[in-house]
């Protein structure tokens, strides 16, 4: 599948600001079934400098800095991506990945091979994630259970937030606690996501975060899909033996292609898509648009 | 030992503990018998006179110890034993030769942790005690340094364990405290104690900070003969500012706040008051998270958006490195031996604190058995509220703690709880054995790693107690390892500068430092001003006749009160009804001592005392000590009128009678000891600037509405009076007190220094020699507004002026037009020059708010 996907992010002060350094997180990242083709950044006014790294994580860092006097920051990027996901979801329901029980996964985690590590720093807490409450924890055993079948009990966790939350949006923002969107039970994509990875690694086993796009074109006769018209999250889970399997907890599926990835993290604090220093005093005002079209 | 000194020590052991003084057969170490002699010559009663003489030392320059939450406030006066620590030349040679060793693997650890993790990778280091700690910054991974050191800077904490080994029980690494202190208390101890110590061959300090000031030019990234070297604080609020800001001015370099700095197209720039100049190197004060609020903790103001960039691309060199507070950590302690195999096949010189890291099954057992003699820290922060003692806490308490534990292993290290052992302290005419902890200082260098001959050593607060920290309060103390040649030179610390603050000139001062200066010209200038005036109206409440004919009096006194009001800005004041419907003239006494005294009262003289204090706070490092003693003579005085429970407008006038004498003694000294280029003239432009302003507000509370003979005569003579010109009036009138004299030599006197035209002649010449006055021929908007000032007053004519405006009317309308812009010129003037130079504060805010620890 081809996809052209154009996100635009607007702020507008009320105030002039002098000048602003930012760091964005939108050029999609290379993962599994997904390979960038075409990628242009254009931010208006024009940056004075641009500069690209890949992080910790394996991510595209954008930063640039406006230097000069403004009213209005527009970033618009424009990716062209082709994304061939759906082939790998039956190996997801294979023996291979279905069989492992919680159990044998904790045993797995603990050899030092590569992977083993690598993976294992998604145990730990995070900058948004600290260590989880019981009522997390608790919630989180009622799906895992020691002779279970990980994949099996992590479908499940997804299909309980699906069910127990309300996804309210302006309920939440960046910086609201784990434990406030578990006990009001409502949020956002992203709370979702934290929140399932929040459960599975007060189990003990990795789970990471994944920041991206959801295709807005719903296919004839199927509901439009929620999270539309706006940057999607979800969240990936390690099952040693096997490998990371990503759930989408707002739409309660497995992600195909019509999930497109831009970066992943520990949580959101790792691939925020745009963030920055301003200087100057006055109030911002945010508008988002995302445009995802299927070029065949 | 002699009779006299064995005396000094019959009560000192009250139960064994390891003394340094001592060997373990109980016999006085060679070193320190030398320095008993010496002390033996000066005596008990020499001893106190020395400490004494150390204490005031200390507190005359202004040595200080900010303590959070201290009730004593800011700028708790540092503390210096006049016993000092004595480490044996031998022991220190095996100490120097671990440190170095230590530092020298801690770099290899950095660069491994931030490049390719073989450590994780081969099992050396389990993976949670790096990934789990809050120091290791993703951000800085993979970053490429021009330096091949990583670790530039190293401070190792070392107490001596149960084996009577000099152990390490802290590694700091961010920006490291204590240097700047161990310089101070080494030049107390020099000016106290020189005679004692003359003979005893001290290793000198100078080496070591000749070879730091080297490291830090040789560290940029640039080549070039005049790098530019900052040294970035907090700020004048941060616990060890007395050190930033005497560093600074030890080794010359600017001492700037992050506001100071910006980061454009890649580079760092310091903003100076002609405009952005280049920074190559950084010498930080702020911890790692706060140093860039782009990729760090999003909240600090402490740092510069962008930096880490800058240090990317190799345009900057921050010592030490960003991200290396991931050394900062117990949990690395117990893997250290293993460690020093890997990477240099050999054995670990120094010892080290006994540490348990309980992300492994056996030793979280081990800990969770014995946790009631065990000291349990978190990995990640090392200090003060964080640590637990095991033997101090209630059943409950380790219970709370093994759950906290059991939670999250991997976070936690315990250690042996030390027996520190203890040296002696003097304190109140007798020797007490205090325990020690003692802060070593190494330094990367051309040839590896340069130890420190010394260091700072802290000792507990009381006999007895364990734990040493500044942070709780105690004392410290020089510390001396004895050289073997008799002759070691005695250099002073006048190495050749490549690099100093007076080369560059007024173009390139910081301009926060400048918007410093500028506004202790104001507030300087507004105490003086405000303090003569309440001085005067004070001494006309206690004169004879006001005492008593309250009527009589009432017109002046309510003119004077009414200007104290205007003067101030103390708004109602006397002006009007204040909220609960009282008027302030019904109790004078009662308004004019809140003027005076109340410190939350807005533009009261105890609150532009504070302000002005703030201001002198934050420019410490261009004082003179003796400015410094003049500064603490009058906050003495000020406390000393606060603290009086009975204050009678006798007092208040004595006080401010010395409180006058002190500020002009200062204001004298100021001029004396900064140089115009260092930003004196910002001063003085603050300065002529708040005296015209006052000057105008004054003359138009008490000028402008028209008196009844008597009454005018004495509004007129107080007027003179507080203007410090009653004796130039007589003098050059020679005459009755009319208001037209009076208007010709207080505003119009071309050649009297207290007059508005000559204040306002001097701030024109002051304010062409700005940096941006200089550009072109058009006048800045600062310039136009002072000159058009100067110019109506000098086409005004006094005459004229001291009409009355009509039959009906008692105002001088045209003196009260001519005033009323001026005033609002020289406001102008005061925005336009913050516009101009002191831009510097613009809001810093978050594109999408958040805060949250890192």
């Amino acid at each position: 599948m081809l996809y052209s996907v154009t996100h635009t992010t607007k702020y507008d002060y009320d105030a002039p600001v002098s000048y602003c350094h930012n760091i964005a997180v939108l050029k999609p990242r290379r993962s599994l079934g997904q390979e960038l083709l075409e990628y242009k950044m254009v931010v208006s006014p024009e940056a004075d400098e641009v500069s690209e790294r890949v992080d910790f994580f394996g991510n595209y860092i954008t930063r640039f800095s406006i230097q000069k006097e403004h009213r209005q920051l527009k970033v618009t990027t424009k990716s062209r991506l082709r994304r061939e996901y759906e082939q790998f979801k039956t190996d997801f329901r294979s023996d291979k990945c279905v069989k492992i029980t919680l159990e044998q996964a904790k045993n797995s985690l603990l050899k030092t091979d590569v992977e083993i590590l690598e993976a294992k720093q998604f145990v730990l807490e995070s900058i948004f994630i600290k260590r989880a409450s019981a009522a997390v924890e608790t919630y989180a055993r009622q799906s895992f259970k020691p002779n279970r079948s990980v994949f099996e009990a992590a479908e499940e966790l997804m299909q309980r937030i699906y069910t127990d939350f309300d996804f309210v949006s302006g309920f939440t923002s960046v910086s609201t606690p784990i434990d406030e969107v578990m006990e009001e039970r409502k949020g956002v994509c992203q709370d979702f996501a934290q929140i399932a990875i929040a459960c599975i690694r007060s189990i003990g086993l990795p789970a990471r975060y994944i920041s991206g796009y959801i295709e807005t074109l719903p296919p004839p006769g199927q509901e439009k899909l929620v999270g539309a018209d706006a940057s999607h999250a979800w969240f990936s889970i390690f099952i040693p033996g096997f490998g990371w399997v990503d759930f989408d907890p707002t739409n309660n599926q497995i992600p195909g292609d019509q999930h497109l990835v831009v970066g992943w993290g520990r949580d959101y604090y790792d691939v925020p898509p745009l963030k920055g220093v301003v200087y100057g005093s006055g109030k911002s005002k945010l508008a988002v648009e995302v445009d995802i079209a299927r070029v065949i | 030992m002699t009779v006299a000194t064995n005396a000094w020590f019959t009560k000192y052991f009250t139960d064994y503990t390891y003394d340094e003084m001592f060997t373990p057969d109980l016999s006085v170490k060679e070193d320190w018998q030398e320095l008993l002699e010496n002390f033996k010559r000066i005596g008990i009663d020499g001893l106190t006179q020395r400490q004494n003489d150390i204490n005031w030392l200390l507190e005359e320059n202004g040595v200080t110890y900010n303590v959070y939450n201290d009730p004593n406030g800011l700028n708790r006066p540092w503390n210096l034993n006049v016993v000092p620590f004595i480490l044996q030349s031998e022991e220190w040679r095996q100490i120097e030769k671990g440190l170095k060793q230590r530092a020298h693997l801690l770099d290899l650890v950095l660069k491994d942790i931030y490049g390719e993790r073989r450590l994780i990778k081969e099992g050396i280091v389990p993976h949670e005690v790096i990934y789990g700690h809050r120091g290791f910054l993703r951000q800085c991974d993979k970053i490429n340094y021009k330096i091949d050191k990583h670790l530039l800077l190293y401070a190792a904490d070392l107490a001596r364990g149960s084996d009577g080994r000099m152990w390490v029980v802290n590694d700091r690494s961010q920006a490291p405290s204590g240097m700047g202190y161990a310089l101070e208390n080494r030049a107390t101890a020099n000016r106290v104690l020189a005679d004692v110590f003359a003979d005893m061959n001290i290793k000198r300090l100078s080496e070591f900070f000749k070879e730091f000031n080297e490291f830090l030019l040789e560290v940029s990234p640039e080549k070039i003969e005049n790098p530019n070297i900052v040294i970035l604080t907090p700020g004048s609020h941060n616990e060890t500012y007395f050190e930033h800001a005497y560093l600074a001015s030890f080794l010359g370099y600017p001492l700037v706040q992050g506001n100071d700095l910006v980061v454009r197209d890649g580079f760092l720039f310091m903003k100076s008051l002609k405009g952005l100049k280049r920074v190559h190197v950084v010498l930080r004060r702020v911890d790692d998270v706060f140093t860039d609020p782009l990729e760090l903790r999003e909240d600090s103001h402490l740092g510069v958006a962008g930096l880490l960039d800058v240090v990317r691309r190799q345009n900057v060199a921050v010592v030490n490195p960003i991200g290396s507070g991931v050394l900062e950590n117990p949990g690395l302690i117990p893997f250290m031996p293993a460690i020093c195999k890997f990477f240099l096949n050999e054995q670990l010189q120094l010892p080290q604190i006994a540490s348990w890291w309980c992300g492994q099954e056996k030793e979280k057992k081990y800990v969770l058995e014995n946790l009631s003699n065990l000291v349990v820290k978190p990995i990640d922060r090392t200090n003060r509220e964080h640590i637990h003692f095991g033997s101090l806490m209630s059943e409950q308490e380790l219970e709370n703690l093994k759950k906290e534990i059991i939670k999250k292993p991997y976070h936690f290290v315990a250690q042996e709880r030390i027996s520190f052992s203890t040296t002696p302290n003097y304190s109140k005419g007798t020797f007490e054995p205090r325990n020690m902890v003692a802060r070593t200082f190494t330094m990367a260098g051309k040839n590896g790693y340069n130890v420190m001959p010394g260091g700072l050593v802290r000792v507990a607060p009381e006999r007895g107690k364990l734990r040493v920290s500044n942070q709780r309060g105690g004392t410290s103390k020089d510390f001396w390892i004895i050289g073997d040649s008799k002759n070691e030179e005695r250099q002073n610390y006048s190495w050749n500068r490549r690099t100093a603050v007076s080369v560059s000139g007024l173009d390139d001062l910081p301009s926060l430092t400048a918007e410093n200066l500028y506004w202790a010209g104001r507030y300087v200038g507004r105490t003086l001003v405000n303090a003569r005036f309440l001085r005067m109206v004070l001494k006309q409440m206690n004169a004879p006749d006001t005492v008593a004919n309250q009527q009589a009096c009432s017109v002046k006194m309510n003119v004077l009160y009414k200007a104290v009001t205007q003067m101030t800005g103390t708004y109602p004041g006397f002006m009007d009804k204040d909220k609960a419907g009282n008027f302030a003239i019904d109790n004078p006494l009662k308004e004019i001592i809140a003027v005076v005294l109340d410190k939350n009262k807005q533009g009261s003289l105890a609150n532009t005392m504070m302000m002005f204090s703030n201001s002198y706070y934050s420019i410490r490092n261009l004082w003179s000590s003796d400015m410094w003693r003049v500064f603490e003579n009058i906050q003495k005085l000020w406390r000393s009128l606060e603290n009086e429970k009975d204050v009678t407008v006798n007092k208040m006038i004595k006080t401010l009678n010395q409180l006058i004498t002190r500020l002009i003694a200062f204001m004298g000294l100021i001029e004396e000891s900064i140089m115009v280029e260092q930003g004196l003239l910002l001063y003085f432009i603050g300065l002529q600037l708040e005296q015209s302003m006052l000057t105008i507000t004054k003359c138009r509370s008490l000028l402008v509405i028209k008196q009844s003979g008597q009454t005018e005569y004495e509004v007129l003579e107080s007027l003179l009076s507080s203007h410090e010109s009653l004796n130039i009036y007589r003098y050059s009138y020679r005459s009755f007190i009319r208001v037209e004299p009076v208007i010709s030599l207080l505003l119009m006197d071309l050649k009297y220094p207290r007059s508005l035209t000559f204040l306002l002649g001097r701030l024109q010449k002051d304010i062409a020699r700005l940096p941006h006055s200089k550009k072109s021929d058009t006048l800045m908007q600062y310039e136009k507004n002072v000159f058009e000032a100067f110019s109506s007053l000098r086409l005004a004519n006094s005459e004229e002026l001291a009409v009355v405006g009509g039959e009906n009317t008692l105002i001088r309308e045209d003196l009260d037009t001519l005033l009323e812009k001026l005033s609002d010129l020289l406001f102008e003037t005061s925005q336009s020059i913050s516009n101009t130079y002191f831009n510097h504060t613009y809001k810093q805010s978050q594109l999408v708010d958040q805060n949250f620890p890192l």
